[in-house]
């Protein structure tokens, strides 16, 4: 089976609704659970995540709160088989709330509250506020992101720093099948995946056939959108039929 | 700091926040910039687009009867306004579009809020020939469809913004999106001296114009008339008219220079867009680190102007730092104190502000009773009031504007012309 890295907001649609949301993903096998808390201007984020980042918002969303909320779902456990009970949780979000809070603070806050690493896609690693520092100082990671574009300086540059993790965010609209992914993209996976770093790579990944295409190749495979899209479908239903929902969705996408 | 072309931070302000994906575009952007900026050819082609179809030089009025009826400071207004399109905007979407013909770009978008910038750049890829996009907030577009309209004229598509609070810094989050899929032939040309560098220094490098040009004319005009130079003043939205009015005066330590922000219906959290003296917060939104109005999450709040173009949450980040170092002091305006500013250059010069620059105009006004007759005050009418026509007559026409609309709408019907462009 695929390992998957599921996405989620929280307090979309709202926070009992999203805790609901977190036990789908445990319940299907998210192998990683990518809590995001939102932002009012999400500017690397697609449509369907900014439209589930503002409902989250008006649905009361506070920083203090969304540490509460994964406090909750990483103390899930006995939903599925395994040693470790719920799955590791990366916390991603933009730059403004962790800079607001304190950057030292907005980690060590996560890490108190169980997340095991964290994703801030606008802090780039080499002007990052000193964001991986404060990671290793409280035992977690943030994972950087790149994208298969970058030049290989930058690649280069960014592997120098010894990440654990890194997240590669693909090209939109890879479509489903093997041949899609060019030997371009899977050359700069397997250049990452070489250095014994573990990658975690997505964008757009909504079927089946996009997941095991990338299977091989990377550590787990990070649904996003797709998720989040089957979240709103059922945005108003009573939380447990959000719960079967999205477990159901994950299940499709690793058989 | 204005003899640096590319500085990329300010003091702690500026950079480039930025998702990775965007770190290409905004790389090669800097070295085209540098390198342009370095060729006389480059310049060469602006100068020639600014004579002939900008407008420039720009006139500078001095507002006799206006400083005789304040009793002070003898005022002069940079008539910016004057260029073509009607605003200061015009001159940074010049060397926006030439610098993205030099690149081979042939696709341009553009986020507008007021809709200036949007109608400038779209004036400037109708004459260059390049295609245009503009993203524009629905609330935007809805309280300035007469800009709409002329955007669609010079045949640029506006494409509505329906996220967030469908105003200017959505349009930019939408901007944004579109350049992170299209840079390979498109350019992204941000209308204000804010964003990731390089923005903030090449919007000040293609606004510097303006404070060039007020440097001679204060030769000129102000100090043949045995008068000194007090202070230069403009509005602050994200900073661009100011930042190039003020940009060959920064290494001087005279004159003053003072940026008037929106202080719209009172300091109250959404009731204003003012950033400095305590209201901001140092954070990085957008893709640069500056003084952002946030909540304690860092999360963006709502802000209001009458003036469009100065509803925004972000200042530029040279200006923030000329802020905090005390370079630049910074006052605001509210709404109604604009409105009246406006009211009195109408009246005494025969010159409409537009409502950003009218809170510059404000400033002005209560600055030159202070002073004495022997010194000046210089504002910068950045742009002219006619875009404001809707928004400045339901607050000072009466009702009779309001029957010319009804029977306006009347007549439209009658003559069967709905539909038209759209």
């Amino acid at each position: 089976m695929s390992r998957i890295m599921a996405h989620m907001v929280a307090f979309y649609p709202d926070r009992e609704r999203s805790l609901a949301v977190a036990k789908g993903l445990v319940d299907g096998g998210a192998a990683y659970l990518e809590i995001q808390f939102p932002f009012s201007d999400p500017t690397a984020d697609g449509p369907a995540i900014q439209e589930a980042s503002q409902r989250a918002l008006d649905a009361g969303f506070t920083v203090a709160e969304g540490f509460e909320l994964v406090r909750e779902i990483a103390a899930l456990a006995g939903s599925r088989s395994g040693p470790d009970g719920a799955p590791p949780i990366f916390l991603m979000t933009y730059a403004s709330l962790v800079y607001a809070r304190g950057v030292d603070r907005f980690i060590a806050d996560g890490v108190a509250a169980g997340a095991t690493g964290f994703i801030l896609p606008d802090l780039p690693f080499d002007h990052d506020e000193g964001a991986a520092a404060a990671a290793r100082r409280h035992g977690a990671a943030v994972m950087p992101v790149t994208v298969t574009s970058a030049p290989a300086s930058r690649l280069d540059a960014l592997l120098a720093t010894d990440p654990e993790y890194v997240y590669v965010a693909l090209r939109r609209g890879i479509t489903g099948s093997r041949t899609d992914l060019d030997d371009a993209t899977l050359g700069v996976l397997d250049r990452i995946r070489s250095t014994g770093t573990k990658v975690m790579a997505g964008f757009g990944v909504s079927d089946r056939g996009q997941v095991d295409a990338l299977d091989p190749h990377v550590h787990a495979v990070v649904v996003g959108s797709a998720l989040v899209r089957a979240v709103a479908a059922v945005a108003d239903e009573p939380p447990d039929a959000i719960r079967a929902a999205v477990a159901g969705r994950l299940r499709e996408l690793t058989g | 700091m204005s003899t640096t072309i590319y500085n990329d931070y300010f003091g702690e302000f500026g950079g480039r926040y930025v998702a990775e994906v965007l770190r290409t575009p905004l790389d090669e952007l800097e070295a085209a910039f540098k390198e342009a900026m370095a060729d006389p050819g480059f310049h060469a082609e602006i100068d020639d687009i600014a004579a002939t179809f900008v407008g420039r030089p720009t006139p500078m009025l001095y507002a006799r009867n206006s400083s005789r009826e304040l009793g002070g400071a003898q005022i002069f207004v940079k008539l910016e306004g004057l260029a073509n399109t009607g605003a200061h905007k015009i001159n940074n979407a010049v060397g926006q579009a030439l610098l993205a013909r030099r690149m081979g770009k042939t696709r341009i978008i553009a986020e507008t809020g007021a809709g200036q910038h949007g109608v400038a750049t779209a004036a400037v890829c109708a004459k260059l020939g390049l295609q245009c996009v503009v993203y524009m907030g629905e609330v935007d577009i809805a309280r300035q469809r007469p800009n709409v309209f002329f955007m669609e004229l010079f045949g640029a598509t506006v494409a509505p913004v329906s996220s967030g609070q469908r105003t200017l810094k959505d349009a930019v989050n939408e901007a944004l999106r579109d350049w992170a899929a299209s840079f390979a032939d498109t350019h992204y040309v941000i209308g204000s001296a804010l964003g990731p560098s390089p923005y903030p220094d090449m919007v000040r490098e293609f606004q510097s114009v303006v404070g060039r040009e007020t440097g001679q004319q204060i030769e000129q005009y102000v100090e043949a008339e045995g008068l000194s130079v007090e202070a230069l003043v403009a509005c602050v939205g994200g900073g661009s008219n100011a930042i190039g009015f003020f940009a060959p005066f920064l290494n001087r330590e005279q004159p003053r220079l003072i940026g008037v922000e929106a202080g719209g219906r009172g300091p109250e959290p959404g009731q204003h867009a003012a950033r400095m003296k305590g209201l901001g917060r140092t954070g990085i939104v957008q893709g640069y680190k500056s003084l952002f109005l946030l909540d304690e999450d860092g999360q963006v709040q709502d802000t209001h102007s009458l003036s469009a173009g100065l509803d925004y949450p972000g200042i530029g980040p040279q200006l923030a730092a000329l802020g905090v170092s005390g370079r630049v002091e910074f006052a605001r305006a509210t709404d109604a104190q604009a409105l009246e500013a406006l009211r009195f250059f109408a009246r005494n010069e025969g010159v409409v502000f537009a409502l950003e620059s009218a809170h510059g105009a404000a400033e002005a006004i209560r600055l030159a009773r202070e002073l004495p007759s022997d010194r000046a005050v210089i504002v910068n009418m950045s742009g002219r009031g006619d875009k404001d026509l809707f928004i400045t007559a339901r607050e000072l026409g009466g009702p009779r504007w309001k029957a010319f609309l009804q029977s306006e709408v009347d007549r439209f019907a009658d003559s069967g012309a709905i539909g038209g462009a759209e």
